[in-house]
């Protein structure tokens, strides 16, 4: 287990250390001078221009820059934002706990809802309720985070003022959770959907309703536990959409996390802050995975020794 | 005992509900906006929306009036040396700091050695070229410049110059605290999300354009983020956001409904200008920059886009700044003309069958990209082809720089839709005098125009050479004026807020808010 742990995390690492070259890259990907672009709103000297430079490392080549950015980065020093002059390490460290809150309940609304009604599906495949699920599938699947958001801001808050439409306490959560879960409940109730009838035409399950077991011990104790199997592995993968899809949603419902704190940073040309949450986001996502495989591996014991 | 303590508390607590309803209660206001403030500390940004903060926290020794002329705040009077060169400032009696140490020419020496010290201000070159603070007594004050310079005085009335108290010596300066003489005091500022301020019992309005002349009635002023506009509109109509920023498309709507108040900002200074890039073709010849003035109709373009919530401008400095006068300006403007427009263009070779290519810039937000497509027809009817580039403010200021300084780039020059907001028409000198702003157009004769709207300080004797500037500037087809305001100018306000007032240059006052009901 020890050694596959291991070998997880070491490509986590890989995947990180690629984010590290995509990012130093990524400032020269730009058009136009970036130190001109990132200070194009204020008062600035050819001379601080030139400080500037020197200060962020840009007057150097690129291999070079990329050794001082490791260094730094050896040392936890993502550098400071160009809006605020604050260490970026701090904002993001600041603004992630209000995402994670926001990505975890959205996980939780996700496999509550996307299960269930992949289940459903399955069950009654062939019938209006598969069709029902289905199409609600397609149209989550397929409705932008940001327009699901509004219509659900403009029911729950405006038309029944159930809830708040922007805010800080857990009251909050609950609008921007729900857009976010919804949106890949979708993408999960198809997968259950897919693999549950694979499941129900299987050998044991027929077996076991032949042996005369109550239905319910059937669904539950041996076709939903074995669905699960592949469905959990995605989980890491649906976590990476979520946070994806948090950039979005937190920006509608002014959620103050990571998400919208990178639209902040892409609007104000702040490269180092860019910079700092494209890499953050990165280790984020790869330890996540790195989590789902050892937890899956532990579910599973094939895997760990295949 | 447990059953007997609640019904003692019960009553209780029943009582304080009910006294809270009876008009008791924390007034509490909530301002929405689309970002957040970049710092408090006025040495550390430039946005209006720090600016707009900074109002609440700081006050300023002068202040502007309704139509953006700077009068006695802080400062109840001040002399000028017979050379221009020394100003002395006599301070109000009894202004208070947020941590009640009195506020006098310490505190005025401490922020102006800060905005020239190791890490000075952003804006330290609008201060002007101080070159001394000397504290004669407590209430008075001398500032020494090494030249004559005509926009001091309006910069002590602008944000900018905010009064920061000598007791600001912590690191947590500018991020969670900050400590001024302003109506507002600082609660907490939660980064991205919200400002709580909360009301400066001792405040006092020296000079600030509004009827109430103490303390605010409101008790808490919250300035929260909400980035998506139809999540601000949402909010204003549940009323957890009291004021905020519409979106555009739906103001004909809101303003048919009346369910909120509109309310449109005057004076803002905000100039959406036409420039152009001079150091290769086809910009460089005067005559293509006059057939863009000729071949645009601004006041069509607004008309459509903007329905009444702007204006024509035709100053290179906007409403509210020193210097504008509409009839003035109008008699060096280009009033819509297609068929000059293609006269010019047929002198310079360009014809139906030979039209002049070029790129319009057009920053992003405010329907702007509507008005750029109106603009692209009336220039294709006059034989100008212009492609249209949008991108946000910064990378066009960027972009438009590069430019100019690229007279070898082969393709067709390009020109823009550009913006500035300032309070004093040195923002010509900033822009246009070498080596300018943008490096755009430039020249001795020039140079020497906009020096003398520097060093000549009699408001009489410099309202002449700013005048000679803008006639220059405009007869040059350098900085043509479009309209004005140009960006985060309207407001929607639930109607139970009252006394609801935006200064001049964009800087909304709430000393006057009174919240109904």
């Amino acid at each position: 287990m020890a050694r596959f742990i291991a070998q997880r995390l070491l490509a986590a690492l890989v995947t990180i250390w690629i984010a590290t070259i995509a990012v130093t890259l990524l400032i020269h990907l730009v058009p136009g001078d970036p130190v001109r672009i990132m200070y194009g709103s204020f008062q600035t000297t050819p001379e601080q221009l030139e400080e500037i430079r020197q200060r962020l490392g840009l007057d150097q080549p690129i291999w070079k820059q990329y050794l001082y950015y490791l260094g730094r980065l050896a040392q936890g020093d993502l550098g400071r934002s160009i809006v605020g002059d604050q260490p970026v390490a701090d904002i993001l460290l600041t603004r992630f706990p209000a995402t994670l809150a926001l990505t975890l309940t959205s996980l939780v609304i996700a496999v509550v809802v996307g299960m269930s009604l992949g289940f459903l599906a399955a069950y009654k495949r062939g019938t209006w309720v598969d069709a029902g699920a289905m199409v609600l599938a397609v149209i989550g699947v397929s409705m932008p985070h940001f327009w699901l958001g509004l219509l659900l801001l403009f029911l729950f808050a405006l038309q029944l003022g159930w809830l708040p439409v922007a805010g800080g306490d857990w009251k909050s959560l609950i609008l921007p959770a729900l857009t976010l879960g919804l949106a890949n409940a979708a993408v999960l109730a198809r997968m259950t959907r897919s693999a549950m009838i694979d499941i129900f035409d299987q050998d044991f399950v027929r077996t076991a309703r032949a042996k005369g077991l109550p239905r319910a011990v059937v669904l539950y104790r041996h076709a939903l536990r074995s669905g699960l199997v592949p469905i959990v592995s995605m989980l890491g993968l649906q976590f990476a959409y979520l946070m994806g899809g948090a950039i979005v949603v937190e920006n509608v419902f002014a959620w103050n996390g990571v998400g919208r704190l990178a639209i902040q940073a892409v609007f104000a040309r702040d490269y180092p802050l860019i910079q700092g949450f494209i890499l953050f986001f990165a280790t984020v996502v790869a330890l996540a995975s790195v989590i789902v495989d050892v937890a899956y591996a532990f579910l599973d014991p094939r895997i760990r020794y295949s | 005992m447990r059953t007997t303590r609640k019904r003692i508390l019960g009553p209780a607590l029943v009582a304080a509900t009910l006294a809270s309803g009876h008009g008791v209660a924390a007034q509490e206001l909530v301002w929405a906006r689309y970002g957040d403030a970049d710092s408090l500390d006025p040495h550390r940004a430039t946005s209006t929306l720090s600016m707009q903060v900074w109002d609440q926290i700081y006050d300023t020794l002068l202040a502007f009036d309704m139509e953006g002329t700077p009068g006695p705040n802080m400062a109840t009077s001040w002399e000028v040396s017979e050379d221009g060169l020394e100003y002395t400032f006599a301070l109000a009696d009894g202004i208070l700091c947020h941590d009640g140490t009195p506020f006098d020419a310490n505190d005025v020496k401490f922020t102006i050695d800060r905005a020239f010290g190791d890490n000075p201000s952003l804006t330290r070159t609008s201060w002007g070229p101080i070159t001394g603070v000397e504290v004669l007594d407590p209430l008075s004050v001398k500032v020494t410049m090494s030249s004559k310079f005509g926009a001091f005085l309006p910069f002590l009335a602008d944000s900018f110059s905010s009064m920061v108290c000598d007791t600001n010596t912590a690191d947590t300066f500018g991020s969670s605290t900050a400590i001024g003489t302003g109506p507002f005091s600082l609660v907490e500022w939660v980064k991205g999300d919200q400002i709580v301020l909360a009301k400066n019992p001792e405040f006092t309005n020296l000079g600030d354009p509004v009827d109430n002349p103490g303390a605010p009635y409101i008790d808490t002023l919250i300035i929260r983020t909400v980035p998506e506009p139809q999540t601000r509109l949402a909010a204003l109509r549940t009323g957890e956001v009291h004021i905020a920023e519409p979106p555009f498309d739906d103001v004909p709507a809101i303003q048919q409904s009346g369910d909120l108040d509109i309310i449109v900002a005057e004076n803002t200074g905000q100039d959406v200008f036409w420039e152009f890039t001079v150091s290769r073709p086809p910009f460089d010849d005067i005559r293509a920059r006059q057939a863009v003035a000729y071949g645009t109709d601004p006041q069509m373009a607004i008309d459509i886009i903007y329905s009444g919530l702007t204006n024509r401008e035709w100053c290179p400095v906007a409403r509210g700044v020193f210097g504008n006068d509409q009839e003035f300006c109008e008699q060096y403007g280009y009033p819509y003309d297609p068929d000059k427009a293609m006269e010019l263009l047929a002198e310079m070779g360009y014809g139906p069958d030979n039209p002049l290519e070029t790129t319009m810039f057009v920053w992003t937000g405010g329907n702007r990209h509507k008005l750029a497509e109106i603009f692209q027809a009336q220039l294709a009817q006059v034989g100008i082809n212009a492609a249209i580039e949008i991108m946000d403010i910064g990378t066009m200021n960027a972009r438009v720089k590069e430019q100019n300084e690229s007279p070898d780039d082969p393709s067709p020059g390009t020109f823009d839709m550009m913006t500035w907001s300032w309070y004093d028409p040195d923002i010509l000198y900033q822009l246009w005098h070498s080596p300018g702003a943008y490096s755009g157009f430039q020249n001795a004769e020039l140079d020497a125009m906009l020096e003398e709207t520097r060093t000549t300080i009699e408001p009489g004797a410099r309202l002449e050479k700013v005048q000679a500037v803008i006639k220059y500037l405009m007869e040059n087809a350098v900085h043509v004026g479009l309209y004005s305001p140009g960006w985060e100018w309207v407001f929607a306000v639930r109607p139970e807020v009252e006394g609801f007032k935006i200064g001049p240059f964009l800087h909304p006052i709430f000393t006057d808010v009174k919240i109904e009901g």
